[in-house]
């Protein structure tokens, strides 16, 4: 329904940046999620959108024009909590009329609303109960029938669903998925979890340290990983330490093809563990297969490669390998993540590499 | 039927007993403490309540040698009493709602806001307590005498406003801060203005604290009497004062008896509305009960 701009938005409590100049956009009906460690600045950022911190420097529009003055009860966002926030004293719907009351809508017209924002919560019937006959994913639903029934601008969800257990995350999380491409509403959710950021966002922005490392579409974020913060955080990774000389990149005793272009010196590389398959005898890294780990519907090895490290590995089928046997691997495709000017502690992709098959 | 009627009845009294029994043995102490409780608390007040009614009672029996209400009518013909009570009850309101009016605010601020020497101040609210009250009585009272404020109505409210201010700032700043931060967020996110979150979230989350805060201030305030004995006499007299200076003068155990029966009322009746308020609905219902 809205589209909202970011522009070097900078909150600063005490001497410490929280957010440090974020900017993007999220546009019209897009889901985005704002995935980060505890502590990345990443519910600050949606609070400050929300109105609840008062920015440092920087802007914040909502098709174009700018709410960062308005107090967070004329914005036209709304919110669901990490934590359980209906109000205790008031039923069902009275937590969820309780805003369309103060649009001063006639009484028909509230009922009629908040008859379908329980449908479309599948709470019909609830009404007359209070918050503490709920359990806690009713609770969630009901604070999300209560933001979404007041048509905002922009749904904002800080970790709605991590207090609840695992099962119940992602049966809530499916439906918020729905519920969101049903009513084409523009959505910023804030998690830890990297699943759930990669199974409900259209694009995702991964913050560290009050920066956002990377803003991309899920497979994107996965497949190549901008930053080497974001490359560790975003699922499993190999990250080994090797010399990038000659155009060739030494890992250990084992030689890889560099990326075009890249400078001489110390480079982290990064291998997912299913982009790596067995044998390949000659070019092979030759190691000792450490742990085998039957995950169900794949397997995860570790493999100790002398001079090299472990390196972990995801085979959906394979040979029986027992532990303490030899193994020889090969890589298919490989990152190389070498210091940038700009970011001084922070490693940038310098290139992506496919192996000839 | 109408010999099965005494079997039933004895079956009945045999079995109430043998649970009773049972019962006192599994929970032994519990029914000793209850025991003890009753008497502790209740025998007084039966002695009290006994006394108002007795016109005379001898030693050795338990209970009034005759019955009355002679005492009543002259406890209520006395023109210091008609006068006192009604005060007394106007005093207290009017003590418990300035206390409110200061300390309710107050305490928002100390649950709400985090400034220089809050720990200090929330603290020293507690001061008027740790001491002797009747050392601090004096000496204010020292200072009325200059700024001319014995035997005046303001003084003696001032003087029992003192003793409000740590259950009125004590207990309501804890309630304030029990009300999660995020409520009051949820409420403004949706539209509410900071004043409408107050009263329509803020307010009636804290309703059964603040209300036995006021409860309770009411009760103290209106059985105070050395804080209103010293700055009070010999103008203003409150109803505690009066029952001081009665018993002290003319020892007729009766009108010390009606007295106390009279002053508990306001408070029981206080009571009996404050837990009609609290059992009713919404707020227990709110808190999960």
């Amino acid at each position: 329904m809205a589209r909202l701009d970011i522009v070097q938005l900078t909150k600063q409590f005490g001497g410490v940046t929280a957010v440090d100049a974020a900017q993007f956009t999220v546009n019209d009906n897009e889901f985005m999620c704002i995935l980060g460690p505890s502590g990345c600045g990443k519910s600050t950022l949606l609070r400050m959108v929300a109105g609840f911190e008062a920015p440092t420097s920087g802007d914040i529009r909502i098709d174009g024009e700018t709410i960062a003055a308005l107090p967070a009860n004329k914005r036209p966002t709304a919110m669901v909590f990490q934590k359980y926030t209906l109000w205790p004293h008031m039923t069902v719907y009275d937590n969820i009329a309780f805003g369309l009351g103060l649009r001063r809508l006639s009484r028909s017209v509230i009922e009629q609303k908040v008859k379908e924002a329980l449908e479309l919560v599948s709470l019909s019937g609830y009404e007359a109960r209070y918050p503490a006959q709920l359990s806690g994913g009713q609770q969630q639903r009901v604070a999300l029938a209560r933001a979404i029934v007041l048509e905002p601008k922009i749904l904002l969800l800080d970790e709605p669903f991590s207090s609840l257990d695992a099962i119940l995350r992602v049966r809530l999380r499916e439906e918020l998925k729905r519920i969101q491409r049903r009513l084409k509403i523009t959505a910023i959710f804030v998690t830890h979890d990297q699943e759930e950021a990669l199974s409900l966002a259209d694009r995702i922005a991964v913050m560290s340290g009050g920066r956002i490392e990377q803003l991309d579409a899920p497979s994107t974020i996965y497949s190549t990983p901008s930053t080497l913060f974001v490359a560790d955080f975003i699922g499993t990774m190999n990250l080994l330490q090797a010399t990038a000389a000659g155009g060739e990149l030494r890992v250990g005793d084992y030689r890889l093809p560099a990326p075009a272009g890249l400078k001489e010196g110390q480079v982290t590389v990064a291998i997912r563990p299913e982009d790596v398959v067995l044998g390949g005898e000659g070019t092979g890294w030759r190691g000792t297969v450490d742990q085998v780990m039957d995950l169900g519907h794949y397997r995860k090895i570790i493999a100790q490669i002398p001079g090299v490290g472990d390196v972990k590995i995801y085979l959906s089928k394979m040979p029986d390998v027992s532990e303490g046997a030899p193994i020889t691997l090969n890589p298919q495709r490989w990152l190389v993540y070498q210091p940038d000017a700009a970011l001084p502690l922070e490693y940038r992709r310098a290139g992506a590499v496919e192996a000839a098959v | 039927m109408t010999t099965a009627q005494p079997t039933l009845a004895s079956d009945f009294w045999s079995r109430t007993r043998h649970s009773f029994l049972a019962t006192v043995k599994r929970d032994g102490f519990g029914w000793l403490a209850l025991v003890v409780l009753a008497m502790v608390i209740l025998g007084p007040l039966y002695s009290v309540v006994l006394w108002a009614f007795a016109e005379r009672w001898q030693y050795p029996s338990l209970v009034p040698t005759q019955f009355g209400l002679s005492f009543w009518e002259k406890t209520f013909s006395r023109a210091d009493i008609a006068e006192a009570l009604p005060f007394s009850i106007v005093l207290s309101l009017t003590v418990t709602a300035l206390s409110a009016l200061i300390c309710l605010p107050a305490s928002y601020a100390f649950a709400r806001m985090r400034f220089r020497g809050r720990q200090v101040l929330l603290l020293s609210f507690l001061a008027t307590n740790a001491f002797p009250r009747f050392g601090l009585y004096v000496s204010i009272a020292v200072i009325f005498f200059r700024l001319n404020l014995i035997g005046t109505v303001p003084g003696v409210i001032l003087i029992q406003l003192v003793n409000t201010l740590l259950l009125m700032i004590w207990i309501p700043t804890s309630a304030f801060q029990g009300v999660d931060r995020s409520l009051e967020e949820a409420a403004l996110d949706v539209g509410a203005s900071p004043l409408r979150v107050f009263i329509q979230i803020t307010l009636p989350m804290v309703m059964p604290a603040l209300s036995a805060a006021l409860l309770l201030t009411f009760v103290n305030t209106f059985y105070e009497a050395q804080g209103a004995l010293l700055v009070g006499l010999p103008r203003v007299v409150t109803m505690p004062v009066l029952m001081y200076s009665l018993i002290n003068s003319q020892l007729v155990v009766q009108y010390g008896a009606i007295i106390s029966f009279v002053l508990w009322m306001p408070s029981l009746l206080l009571l009996l509305v404050a837990q009609r308020l609290l059992r009713g609905g919404y707020l227990t219902a709110g808190f999960g009960v």
